[in-house]
């Protein structure tokens, strides 16, 4: 069983940047398409967080999932909304509003780190995260855990019922 | 020289990149790429495009669309529970297996609600 | 014997040497890497032209360098990447610079994970089945993307037909690997091709490689689910706009798609490697690999195109019922223990 110890330094400064650019870009884009995209990027470099923390099974349901399936849905519905790429769906005009948020979003990192670095060496370490191969997913999923199983699938249902019934057009 | 598996990936990404991206730049240094309004004109066989096209011709197939997100899920779940099917016991695989069948009927409704086009 | 860093310029050379005939650098670079990778899609190119010639009767590639027009696709790419780009009028520009990029990426990335030998593989990850399903979900997304940047109606039109196509047959392909999963017992490539030493996969889950084959030629968007390329109908679909480096990108893609495609049908059906041993692993791999990819290029020469509604809706209905029916037949198969005699 292979782990996924590649030096974690550089490639954990690397996705966060990724991920927290990314979304900020989805947030700020004017164009709704590359808000789009950023979104996807941005769940890529989660899917890579996924990946370091040995859970590669994760990853690539992540990547499978949110950028192969909810990112096409979004791409879907903004493109029908809006056919012509020269017309801008909403303009973000004021500028002060939209950098509020991420000042205050600043702000909040800043005083979560300070607090973690005053805490310093009283807070308790972790074993770091102990290594799931794949194959105990299938045991867990079905030994350990049946009923959620069988509530997954009555809430998968439900979702796509759900989604169906209210996007359809009455006559 | 045993290495591990992600960074060869990794390493393969930018080999990937590195020797496809001169593909997509040195046509950049070396073929004219000046715009020119009636050239860069959509193709449309000759005529000058003009309009909209209707959306409604496609809204016929976005109930797949939903559907693809949950069948994805769905699939991901079956992938995790068929590594170790024979490894388990089968009273344990009844549970996956009452899984696909609690979601045939949902299927069923849903495949038929998307293909009566009149509710699109 | 190597220092690192070399401080003379004979320990570079012994350096140098070290790396290049490690094995790691010639899976990546050489086999199964990029040159072989590249090599393979040129030729690729030509044999599909060469092949459909003949079935239609014509003669296909003959003048260009040698017997048989075999450098006709180095002439191609020579006049493509000297060609010029036009950028359609208020197109994004770095959409349509860079998608065709990414797609070429994301055709080759999975190529990492195939492995063409027992020790021929650059990475031999626990999760490779699935990686492979996720760099190939990723393309519907794409193909949208490229085709709004066009910023015409043609290429919007075909983009969306694509879409649908792809995503329709996606799931039908997952489901029916799922018995190939369900018989190998694990998602890691190697491991699925040695599970099939005694017997080929595609002995117990015929029908799961006949849902698989369909699906990918779907995927493929080749004929006869060509809808989002129709010629009458949609000029060239979602890349009609796609001129010199960009086609030649996209198209490189595509072939190599179409090569990926290829050589996963050998590995979860048709035994990967294994082959009586005159000749090495993966030659077997190759031959597999092209005679898959001659089946799917033949009945682009053959069949009709199909309408774009009967095509996704066969995809979900038929096709899935299939692949769901064939998971609950494979588990009768394994349970009835069958195929105790050959390790399952």
């Amino acid at each position: 069983m292979v782990s996924l110890v590649i030096p974690s330094d550089i490639s954990f400064v690397v996705l966060t940047a990724v991920t927290i650019i990314g979304a900020i870009i989805a947030l700020q884009a004017k164009e709704l398409i590359y808000g789009a995209i950023a979104l996807a990027i941005s769940f890529i470099g989660i899917a890579g967080f996924f990946a370091l923390l040995d859970a590669p099974y994760l990853a690539m349901l992540q990547i499978a999932i949110y950028v192969g399936a909810v990112v096409v849905l979004i791409l879907f519905t903004i493109m029908l909304v809006r056919r012509e790429r020269g017309e801008e769906m909403d303009k973000r005009t004021d500028a002060a509003e939209g950098s509020m948020g991420l000042w205050l979003a600043g702000l909040l990192a800043l005083a979560i780190s300070g607090v973690v670095a005053l805490a310093g060496t009283s807070l308790p370490t972790q074993a770091p995260a102990a290594s799931l191969p794949v194959s105990d997913l299938g045991p867990a999923l079905t030994l350990q855990y049946p009923v959620p199983l069988i509530i997954l699938a009555l809430l998968l249902s439900a979702a796509l019922l759900g989604a169906l019934v209210l996007a359809k057009v009455e006559r | 020289m045993a290495l591990n598996p992600w960074l060869a990936i990794i390493i393969w990404a930018i080999i990937i990149i590195v020797l496809t991206g001169p593909m997509l730049t040195l046509p950049m240094f070396w073929s004219r790429m000046k715009p020119d309004p009636f050239r860069d004109m959509p193709f449309e066989s000759g005529q000058v495009p003009q309009g909209e096209a209707r959306h409604r011709l496609v809204m016929q197939y976005y109930p797949y669309l939903l559907m693809f997100v949950v069948f994805d899920v769905v699939g991901m779940f079956l992938f995790a529970w068929g590594i170790s099917f024979t490894r388990l016991p089968l009273n344990a695989s009844a549970f996956v297996i009452l899984f696909i069948v609690l979601l045939g009927a949902p299927l069923g409704y849903a495949l038929k609600l998307a293909l009566n086009k009149e509710n699109w | 014997m190597v220092v690192f860093p070399p401080t003379t310029p004979a320990e570079l050379i012994a350096l140098i040497l070290r790396v290049i005939t490690s094995h790691t650098f010639i899976t990546i670079i050489i086999f199964p890497g990029f040159i072989h990778l590249t090599l393979v899609v040129i030729f690729l190119t030509w044999y599909e032209r060469k092949l459909l010639a003949r079935i239609q009767l014509r003669i296909g590639p003959l003048y260009a360098g040698g017997p048989g027009g075999i450098l006709q696709p180095l002439a191609d790419g020579v006049k493509l990447i000297f060609k010029e780009v036009m950028i359609p009028y208020k197109a994004s520009k770095p959409l349509f610079l860079g998608i065709p990029l990414m797609m070429v990426f994301l055709s080759a990335l999975p190529f990492a994970v195939i492995p063409f030998g027992q020790h021929w593989v650059i990475a031999n990850i626990d999760v490779g089945l699935v990686f492979v399903f996720a760099m190939t979900s990723l393309f519907p997304s794409m193909i949208l993307i490229f085709a709004w940047a066009s910023n015409s109606k043609y290429p919007f039109l075909g983009g969306l037909r694509s879409l649908f196509q792809q995503v329709a047959y996606e799931i039908p392909m997952w489901i029916s690997t799922l018995s190939v999963v369900l018989l190998a017992g694990s998602l890691n490539l190697v491991d699925i091709v040695k599970a099939q030493e005694k017997m080929w996969f595609i002995v117990p889950a015929f029908l799961s490689f006949i849902v698989f084959f369909i699906a990918i030629m779907a995927e493929l968007e080749r004929l006869p689910f060509d809808l989002p390329e129709a010629e009458p109908e949609l000029v060239a679909g979602w890349y009609t706009e796609a001129s010199g480096a960009i086609f030649m990108l996209i198209f490189m893609g595509l072939y190599m798609k179409l090569y990926l495609m290829s050589s996963l049908v050998t590995v979860l059906f048709l035994g990967g490697w294994w082959g009586p041993a005159f000749l090495p692993q993966p030659v077997w791999f190759i031959i597999k690999t092209l005679i898959v990819a001659t089946f799917i290029i033949i009945p682009r020469g053959v069949y009709p195109r199909i309408r774009v509604d009967m095509l996704i809706k066969t995809g979900w209905t038929r096709l899935l019922i299939i692949a769901l029916a064939n998971i609950f037949l494979t588990i009768l198969l394994i349970n009835s223990g069958l195929l105790a005699a050959w390790g399952i």
